[in-house]
């Protein structure tokens, strides 16, 4: 299943209300549970609670295939593929991973964070655009 | 690390490779008086030749060399190599804090010491390389130091706590370097956010923070900074932003590198000591007396080219940039800023 009809089903949700859509294609099942508000700041240490009251979290979206692990944004930040521009991204779609292994860079404040696979398998799909915004929680990459 | 931002990222990553004679021959010369290609070839036990092809290559990496007939060679500013014995000196009873590693030329001793804490480094290892030929600025930009312009040196720090905790550290390391800088007589320091330091509004040093751990932590900390000191005239029109460098900004000669080093590490170790135990809460104030944009109108670029007006409001507890548009107050963790003049 391509990135955009994942983000597609994922608008779907949001818009919609539902709390849970689980859709089979082939041998691919992917399953979105969205979490309210409430549920969401449970994870979030006491620190982001603290420092960040007007990022009001949006009502996320869980993304899960059943058969993949989801790998979230462990912070706020600018989400990086690659450890400069000209540089070859650090994985791409179908890239096997190991735990451990760099995913990608969040920076905030001039902190570069290196993103460590905390599962291994394979990249099976890549959530975010290099350069774009993410959130805490924000789900980045699906580990098959 | 980074020391000067540059526009021609190509440049900054030429050839790595230095011929192994090119820094023998500068240490001979670094006292900027002449020497004859003869002495300094038997003092090397090398052909003239070969001291020919060094000197020629030290040219390439930006060293100024006069070159007269039937005198030899002479540096035109004597170069202040970095020395251990000099800078442990000068550390004096802090030098057990510090493991001290000196490159004469390296990629990025950001990148040398990520891989150095993998390896279970211990905390206060300093790498420092004469020459960085592929630093890297945010967003990959490339930074390029030329041979004495400037002190570049990555600091590794080992935090209990995870990344998240440590939003604030980048600010924390811009506050230790006004210190350090303060104590050596610069005037005019300023801070801007996130951490770059300013003497009278033009960049002076940068940093350059890389992590690595796992989330909850601990987390290891490789804290590079770039510092200018004597940048070639060519190499300040080169960048794309206004830059200071000390000799310019110190009312004296610029203090020798070596012991400027030891300067900033103390200072460094104390900052980075504090703010663990206390977080950035201990040092916001101090971070908010040097802020060069407090109050001002500026414009922020947002990292997906969004962007956004209003008046800096100041800094939050974690460091975040408070901007108020429009009348509301909102928090920023990534952006450039850059000052607007009132319409």
């Amino acid at each position: 299943m391509d990135l955009r009809k994942l983000k597609k089903l994922i608008d779907l949700v949001e818009e919609s209300g539902i709390s849970e859509l689980e859709l089979t294609e082939g041998e691919e099942k992917v399953r979105i549970s969205r979490q309210m508000q409430g549920q969401m700041m449970q994870y979030a240490p006491s620190y982001i609670q603290a420092q960040a009251p007007q990022v009001a979290a949006p009502a996320e979206a869980e993304v899960a295939a059943v058969d993949g692990h989801v790998m979230k944004s462990p912070m706020v930040g600018t989400f990086y593929r690659s450890p400069s521009p000209e540089a070859k991204a650090f994985v791409e779609i179908g890239a096997s991973v190991s735990v451990g292994d760099t995913l990608c860079i969040i920076e905030a404040m001039k902190l570069l964070n290196t993103i460590e696979a905390d599962h291994s398998g394979v990249i099976k799909a890549i959530l975010v655009e290099n350069g774009h915004p993410v959130e805490y929680g924000e789900p980045l990459f699906i580990i098959g | 690390m980074l020391l000067v931002d540059i526009l021609h990222c190509e440049d900054a990553v030429k050839s790595l490779t230095v011929n192994n004679h090119t820094f023998p021959v500068l240490r001979l010369l670094s006292d900027g008086d002449f020497h004859s290609g003869q002495t300094l070839g038997e003092q090397l036990g090398i052909s003239r030749a070969a001291v020919w092809n060094a000197i020629k290559e030290a040219q390439e990496l930006g060293v100024e060399i006069h070159s007269v007939h039937g005198k030899g060679y002479r540096l035109s500013s004597a170069i202040d190599f970095l020395d251990a014995d000099r800078i442990n000196h000068a550390l004096n009873s802090t030098a057990r804090n510090f493991t001290l590693e000196l490159l004469e030329t390296t990629t990025s001793t950001n990148s040398d010491l990520m891989k150095r804490a993998a390896a279970d480094a211990p905390q206060g290892t300093c790498i420092a390389a004469e020459l960085q030929q592929a630093g890297r600025g945010r967003r990959g930009r490339a930074w390029v130091s030329s041979l004495g312009s400037g002190l570049t040196f990555s600091l590794l720090w080992r935090f209990s706590q995870g990344a998240v905790a440590l939003g604030g550290l980048s600010l924390a390391v811009g506050v230790a370097l006004v210190r350090a800088l303060s104590e050596v007589g610069i005037t005019q320091l300023a801070l801007k956010w996130p951490n770059d330091v300013l003497h009278a509004d033009k960049k002076l040093a940068g940093t350059l923070i890389e992590l690595q751990g796992e989330m909850l932590g601990p987390t290891a900390a490789v804290i590079g900074i770039g510092l200018n000191i004597k940048l070639p005239d060519e190499v300040k029109t080169g960048i794309d932003q206004p830059v200071a460098d000390l000799t310019e900004a110190g009312n004296l000669q610029a203090p020798p590198r070596n012991e400027l080093l030891a300067v900033l590490l103390r200072h460094l170790y104390d900052v980075l000591s504090e703010f663990e135990q206390q977080g950035f809460t201990a040092l916001r104030d101090e971070w908010q007396q040097h802020h060069a944009h407090h109050g001002k109108l500026a414009q922020l670029t947002l990292p997906n080219g969004l962007l956004k007006t209003g008046i800096v409001n100041g800094i939050d507890a974690d460091g975040a940039l408070l901007v108020n548009v429009g009348g509301q107050v909102q928090r920023f963790s990534t952006a450039e800023i850059s000052l607007r003049s009132p319409a």
